[in-house]
């Protein structure tokens, strides 16, 4: 019980440790920004479009099928666990489901498991082949040239992905509920229309940049652990990305718990 | 890994840090050129202290390090020609420089080492060891530096570009407004640079005794 007991505070102290340390490089990223002439702002720029490309362009076909797929499965499921639900119930299911939850974290937990890997496995690369040193050795702080771009791509690429994806999975689901004439498309349209407001958007930002910026630094930092070795970069890169699945489920739901605190309970609102 | 130990090179001096395999002459190397921090002391370059001065900090206060590593170093994702760029084109407003000079200091950098054609858009993985490593002779080069730091500078070439690099590490050396700092045990090229010797043992710098250095047969 003990030995447990003792596991689980290290695993704390760890868990602490790590977050503190990425916190520590959010905000040197950060705050690095407004350091340095005009030619490094052209520079980081030039870095922050390639990450921008890659994250969200190179993102869509994945993203465009997920959401396709998902938001016709969720019609499926509509149609056999509750069939004959009226269609304005339907469209408010859709937008508290889909739009509200599925949106910011299936998109989330994609670019996770796509760039976020990625950027884990570049920036240890980086590490262990001594290329941040390098870029350090001329005058070029890594926290601008290489975490800076690739938190605010993420982050970008993210909010972007998010508005995509919400909208593919509503055409698959009302694509579905045309095929089968049921649920009435134009009553799923009335109750998604009702219980969207302009409160929807804060959320959909605040789980946006939320999201894209815990996926961008968990990644860099784990990135940044690696010390000396290429070996240690699989193990990191592996960390980095359940972690930051991890982070964006529980901010997730942090983040709707704010939601509803703030404008009224999920039955009030439904 | 090292003992306290306090060491001066004056402006433009240079010195050479040698020392047998894995004593920790690179981390020595790193050490003194401000990119690792001591875990205790202090290192300063220009009068700057290293460890908290922010990277770009010392390109400001007119620090323009050269640093060549053993191996790696070179941005992977940037041709050999983008990279010997980079330093310029980061801090062209800095140090004044037009895209074209950029371009041209970059590839006449190149072309001092041996490297041009179609070699120079190449990507540093695709490159061979001995060309990688010159291209981080170019990259040390081209943003003229006043402090050089370089971590055994002809391992791996062969015996004509190893001549190359002997000569430039000879410019430097004459170069009053360069400070120079190589580890290396090399014997051949310390003796042509025939600079203050410090042999790194157990953690400790100590003046090296050349007499008990193994000759060399590479130049």
């Amino acid at each position: 019980m003990s030995a447990w007991l003792a596991g689980l505070g290290r695993e704390g102290l760890a868990t602490w440790s790590g977050l503190s340390s990425a916190v520590a490089l959010m905000t040197r990223a950060l705050a690095s920004g407004f350091d340095g002439g005009r030619a490094a702002e052209r520079a980081v720029r030039r870095v922050v479009l390639r990450q921008i490309f890659f994250t969200g362009a190179q993102g869509l076909p994945f993203i465009t099928a997920t959401a396709l797929v998902l938001g016709a499965t969720m019609m499926l499921q509509i149609h056999v666990a509750a069939p004959g639900m009226p269609g304005e119930i339907v469209g408010k299911v859709l937008a508290t489901i889909v739009l509200r939850e599925f949106a910011p974290l299936v998109t989330a937990i994609i670019v996770a498991s796509r760039s976020g890997t990625a950027i884990a496995t570049e920036i240890g690369n980086m590490q262990a082949s001594l290329e941040m040193l390098g870029l350090a050795s001329m005058g070029i702080d890594p926290s601008r040239y290489v975490v800076l771009p690739r938190l605010v791509a993420v982050v970008t690429s993210v909010l972007v992905l998010m508005v995509y994806f919400g909208m593919l999975a509503l055409v698959g689901a009302f694509s579905l509920a045309a095929a089968s004439g049921t649920p009435d498309p134009a009553a799923m349209r009335a109750g998604l229309a009702d219980t969207l407001a302009l409160s929807d958007l804060a959320l959909f930002l605040g789980k946006g940049v939320g999201c894209g910026a815990i996926v961008a630094v968990i990644c860099c930092h784990y990135g940044m652990q690696v010390k000396g070795s290429i070996t240690e970069v699989p193990l990191m890169t592996g960390k980095a990305v359940i972690r930051s699945v991890l982070g964006c489920v529980f901010y997730n739901f942090a983040a709707t718990l704010a939601y509803y605190s703030a404008v009224g309970t999920p039955a009030a609102h439904l | 890994m090292l003992s306290r130990q306090s060491l001066t090179v004056v402006r433009g001096g240079a010195c050479v840090v040698t020392g047998a395999n894995g004593v920790g002459k690179s981390s020595f190397l790193h050490l003194v050129a401000g990119l690792v921090a001591p875990d205790e002391g202090q290192v300063s370059i220009h009068g700057l202290a290293a460890s908290s001065a922010h990277p770009g900090a010392f390109v400001g206060a007119g620090v323009r390090r050269g640093l060549v590593f053993q191996q790696g170093g070179l941005v992977a994702n940037l041709s050999a020609l983008e990279n010997v760029a980079l330093p310029l084109r980061y801090h062209a407003d800095v140090l004044g420089l037009t895209e074209g000079v950029i371009e041209e200091r970059a590839r006449f950098c190149l072309g001092a080492v041996g490297i041009e054609g179609p070699q120079v858009h190449v990507l540093p993985g695709r490159l061979s060891f001995g060309i990688a490593k010159r291209v981080a002779f170019a990259r040390a080069m081209a943003i003229e530096p006043n402090y050089a730091f370089f971590d055994d500078p002809d391992a791996g070439l062969d015996h004509e570009n190893a001549g190359v690099v002997h000569d430039i590490l000879t410019s430097y050396r004459d170069d009053p407004s360069v400070t120079l700092v190589l580890a290396t045990n090399h014997r051949a090229l310390i003796e042509r640079l025939g600079i203050p010797v410090h042999e790194l043992v157990n953690g400790r710098l100590v003046r090296a005794n050349m007499e008990t250095m193994p000759p060399t047969s590479l130049v």
